[in-house]
């Protein structure tokens, strides 16, 4: 048994092995498969080619009671929006700008406090498994409530966050959380509690599979646990951290929910992420058309990530 | 000597590490603790942001079942979210297994959109898939908006990909030969996957119910459009709470009704926790 790398490196690359060939003498059951693809064609893949069409329509709130009569307007929105010239420019780009900070920053944390939990609780210690317990509990909590409970701690002046700054002198009492720069603060730090314990549990599995001998054989050489960690748990768990990072930029720059309920339907520029805007022009505004234009470019944003991970896992070169 | 050398360099970690684990249990707990804090306010001193509660309010928990009706809002979720992780934890072993077993077409440019099917926008999806629920139930004359199912129907896709993912390289790195034992034995391909592959791929799939659980727990964006009065889950009922219905928002009784909530949710988590970090390290291992 080789470990090479981890959970979903492995995931994509698994068919690096030589393929078992003896397999193909029985018929491929399509039967187990198409259960899950039928549900995935109906749901997410038709449902998204009518998107990219209603994207190419003026459907509005005029056109909304006689939907199929939308009139064709082709890449308007498209050029509506990124248009740097264009009325709508400003706000869509300063989403975009948003939603890059906002989904890069929360990465880049639950990262550092996931793995950092992980070696923790990966090694020897007292009460680990009630500690590993309890280090799930904040993604249990629904993601409205999370929203409600950071509004709260973030209220001004009457909020948590207002009192322990005034108490300790760190700021006035009736510091801006919730309005201004520093609801991007507000925001990232309400979604890294609520989403680090994913990248904790990846990591944690991915730790596993790493023999102790190994770092027995490296610490009994003489390595430092700096080293230990650069020289053999990191490139063992970058496959993992890989695929954690590429799902995490993607996830967080969709959530819709947490700066929903932390914000509502006009948030300050710095927390109008873009699927908060989407929402705005598709269902408050009724301009459908635009808001199913304003996703797909979200869609090809985030291919980015995911090609970056594709590309970085080799997936598909051997099988 | 070797042995000797390797206990003592395990405990020089030292007292450190429990100072790190000290303060990731006050980042972890101090929200909860906050919100136990709000949950014992009255409605006015919640309102207030008061930080420690004059007169804790334990009637607070007896109050959130009468004010909205919580425990309709709870079953409910326990339904849908529990169906909705055990059907895409059973259809996603299925499809794992020929992905993990079976060379056929396309199954590249399957595994690759399972990828790009993460990247998709839920709020790209809530309106069409809206229109077309409604086209097929005008078509076949069944009522999908409102059910049960028609969320776990949701879910349940948007939980398939990463489910098959995991899965599938669970069953790979579970040896081919004890399936080829059974099927030389006379077994058809589903006693096979029944009463080898399924048992031996228990902690993969528990960590999919988990996953395809919460998600179904967690989600409001197609809860409040695909729930009817009567199958309304937690997502979009607690949110009465503070709603206009009430003249003040009763952010007390949120804060109260959401820790009670969390408990079942818990539970499930302590059980299949055991199963949960060794279903992700056997994901990891290359067999």
């Amino acid at each position: 048994m080789s470990i090479k790398g981890a959970a979903f490196r492995v995931a994509f690359a698994a068919g690096l092995r030589p393929w078992r060939s003896h397999r193909s003498a029985f018929p491929v059951p399509y039967w187990l498969l198409s259960p899950s693809v039928v549900p995935l064609v109906v749901i997410v893949f038709i449902p998204m080619v009518f998107a990219i069409y209603i994207s190419l329509t003026a459907l509005n709130q005029n056109t909304i009671g006689n939907w199929t009569q939308a009139p064709f307007v082709g890449l308007k929105h498209y050029l509506d929006g990124l248009d740097p010239r264009g009325p709508l420019a400003p706000s869509f780009y300063t989403s975009i700008k948003a939603s890059v900070i906002f989904s890069v920053a929360t990465t880049l944390f639950i990262h550092t406090i996931g793995v950092g939990a992980a070696l923790l609780l990966n090694g020897n210690l007292r009460g680990r498994t009630f500690i590993r317990a309890v280090m799930l509990l904040p993604y249990i909590i629904p993601t409205f409530v999370n929203g409600i409970l950071w509004r709260l701690v973030f209220m001004t002046d009457t909020g948590i966050a207002d009192q322990i700054q005034a108490a300790l002198h760190l700021g006035p009492r009736d510091t801006f959380w919730l309005i201004g720069p520093r609801s991007l603060w507000a925001l990232i730090l309400a979604d890294v509690w609520a989403s680090w314990p994913f990248i904790y549990l990846m990591a944690l599995a991915a730790l596993q599979t790493i023999p102790a001998d190994v770092y027995d054989a490296a610490r009994i050489d003489g390595a430092t646990p700096i080293r230990i960690f650069r020289r053999i748990t990191l490139p063992l768990i970058a496959p993992t951290l890989g695929l954690g990072i590429a799902l995490s930029t993607i996830n967080h720059f969709n959530n819709f929910a947490l700066p929903y309920v932390m914000f509502g339907p006009t948030p300050p520029d710095e927390v109008n992420v873009l699927p908060l805007n989407i929402y705005v022009n598709s269902f408050i505004t009724f301009n459908l058309g635009l808001g199913a234009a304003m996703s797909v470019v979200a869609l090809v944003i985030m291919l980015t990530p995911a090609v970056l991970y594709l590309r970085a896992a080799r997936v598909g070169d051997a099988d | 000597m070797a042995i000797a050398a390797s206990i003592r360099l395990r405990d020089f970690s030292g007292w450190w590490r429990y100072i790190v684990a000290l303060g990731y249990l006050a980042f972890v707990l101090a929200p909860f603790f906050y919100m136990a804090l709000v949950a014992l306010q009255t409605d006015s001193g919640a309102g207030n942001g008061d930080f420690l509660p004059t007169q804790p309010q334990w009637k607070n928990f007896s109050r959130i079942w009468e004010t909205v009706d919580l425990g309709l809002y709870l079953r409910n979720s326990l339904i849908v979210s529990t169906s909705t992780g055990a059907i895409a934890s059973l259809l996603a072993l299925g499809a794992a297994y020929v992905v993990a077993r079976f060379r056929f077409p396309f199954r590249n440019t399957f595994r690759i959109s399972l990828l790009a099917t993460q990247t998709v926008p839920g709020i790209l999806l809530l309106l069409p898939l809206f229109v077309i629920y409604i086209i097929i139930q005008h078509a076949i004359q069944v009522r999908i908006v409102g059910t049960y199912w028609g969320l776990v129907l949701t879910y349940m896709t948007f939980a398939l990909p990463f489910a098959i993912w995991l899965l599938s390289v669970y069953v790979k790195s579970l040896p081919v030969e004890l399936e080829e034992q059974a099927m030389v034995d006379g077994a058809n391909r589903f006693r096979v996957i029944r009463h080898v592959t399924l048992p031996l791929a228990l902690p993969g799939i528990a960590v999919t119910f988990v996953f395809s659980f919460l998600l179904a727990w967690n989600d409001i964006l197609f809860a409040s459009v695909l729930t009817s009065p009567e199958t309304k889950t937690l997502g979009p009922g607690l949110q009465y709470f503070v709603s206009e219905s009430f003249s003040i928002p009763y952010w007390n009784l949120l804060m109260a009704a959401s820790l009670v909530v969390a408990v079942p949710a818990m539970i499930l988590f302590l059980i299949v926790q055991r199963y949960i970090v060794a279903g992700l390290a056997a994901g990891s291992i290359k067999g």
